[in-house]
């Protein structure tokens, strides 16, 4: 494929401004990717139309690029992603227009049967007589990683007047969806109610993380707790519990607390991994110096040993 | 990735909030409804993206934008039902698979589709 904007929109070098304008127009409509979603080609075809036009109809641009400034591939933009690249997926189901397949009744009751039972979650569903099933609704809803992680009841009212209640299963995850039967919009006829399709958002934690149903956590501890060792107080999402440090414990050693993570409604519960992290006072006293000094001058001890082997 | 109103004027800047108002309006593009008001995902970014191409690029006026949204969701549904009943074929025994195969290919030739050039 030619690389000259002119070329690619088919103008000639002096064309008019408008003249590009309806060139681009013309082969926008023959060569649009979600006109032809299945065709690689015209899809590469209509990148390189669209970044011809991009050039050529910015008359700035299109000066600096007749006087060589800038050459065509300069003003690429990254790549997009296309409708259909989404619409191809399970999610772009919340845009089907109705009983798609199953309205091919004329060809086969087998089309028909194939096809109906995918209509139950969304979309409306038309039947001989006029019932139907209401609209299912989509809600978005931010809770907090604790909310998210021990899980809860919430009951929240939407702009659109409608409260729910929701009922958050511990371990939920962020951008998980919940379906509540019946709570969205009523139904056609005797047609019985939509769904109510909640998604989640879990707000991130300032001290928590998470890793599946794991929970992680950095524990700022003292020198001295790091060499004697010591029982500290550790916050846990269901509470500070006590947990031992020993004795030599170094920066970035992972302790476990065994099922402290989230209790899923079913399956075993996850752990609570602490990883050390031995942080000095703002201000170094004398006293730590000289103790510091001391113990270089006898031990010896070099933790670069390895390091330096391997490199 | 989830976005609000605002952010989705600045994500796209070919489309401003009274038009993207709009398009909620005619229910063009369907967000999500959170407490502080709709939620967009990248399913209805890309939306609204391929509707400025069609309003803005292509010029198309305002009035024909349901019709081709509607044929083009109905080519979506059309295309996704196709994969999955793709995908239940290949998981048949072959003999299956092939009778279908063959069976398609002979009501195409009924169609009178010619894939061979007829002069040449």
């Amino acid at each position: 494929m030619t690389d000259d904007p002119y070329k690619v929109l088919g103008v000639a070098k002096n064309a008019t401004q408008d003249e590009i304008k309806k060139a681009y127009r013309k082969l926008a409509k023959k060569l649009h990717p979600d006109l032809h979603p299945d065709d690689p080609g015209k899809q590469a075809e209509f990148q390189a139309v669209s970044t011809a036009n991009d050039l050529l109809s910015d008359p700035e641009k299109r000066k600096r690029f007749d006087a060589g400034e800038i050459d065509a591939s300069g003003q690429e933009r990254p790549e997009r992603r296309y409708y259909h690249q989404y619409a191809g997926q399970e999610a772009g189901r919340r845009y089907d227009p109705g009983a798609g397949m199953g309205d091919f009744e004329d060809v086969s009751d087998l089309f028909s049967d194939l096809f109906r039972h995918r209509q139950q979650g969304g979309g409306r569903e038309y039947r001989q007589e006029f019932h139907a099933r209401g609209n299912d609704v989509r809600y978005h809803l931010d809770v907090d990683f604790l909310e998210a992680a021990r899980g809860t009841k919430r009951g929240v009212t939407m702009p659109d007047g409608k409260a729910i209640e929701i009922t958050i299963p511990p371990g939920l995850k962020d951008g998980q969806t919940l379906r509540l039967r019946g709570k969205g919009a009523p139904g056609f006829g005797q047609g019985p109610a939509g769904d109510a399709l909640v998604t989640i958002a879990v707000r991130p934690h300032p001290v928590f993380g998470r890793d599946g149903n794991d929970i992680e956590l950095e524990l700022p501890i003292t020198f001295d707790e790091a060499v004697l060792g010591a029982k500290v107080e550790v916050p846990t999402i269901s509470g500070a519990v006590s947990m031992t440090i020993p004795k030599g414990a170094s920066s970035g050693h992972r302790l476990r607390l065994k099922g402290k993570g989230i209790k899923p409604g079913k399956g075993p519960a996850g752990d609570q991994f602490v990883r050390l992290r031995i942080v000095l006072p703002d201000k170094i006293d004398n006293e730590m110096v000289e103790l510091a000094t001391r113990w270089r001058d006898r031990a010896g001890f070099d933790p670069r040993k390895e390091l330096r082997r391997k490199v | 990735m989830s976005f609000d109103e605002r952010t989705v004027v600045m994500h796209v800047k070919r489309v401003n909030l009274r038009e993207l108002r709009y398009w909620v309006r005619q229910g063009w593009v369907r967000p999500s409804s959170g407490v502080a008001g709709p939620v967009f995902d990248e399913l209805d970014i890309a939306r609204i993206r391929l509707l400025c191409d069609l309003k803005k690029d292509m010029s198309l006026p305002t009035d024909s934008l349901p019709v081709i949204l509607s044929l083009i969701d109905r080519l979506h549904q059309t295309r996704r039902d196709l994969r999955a009943l793709t995908e239940a074929l290949e998981e048949q025994p072959e003999p299956v698979r092939r009778s279908v195969i063959s069976k398609l290919r002979s009501a195409a030739d009924r169609g009178g589709r010619v894939d061979d050039d007829p002069l040449g």
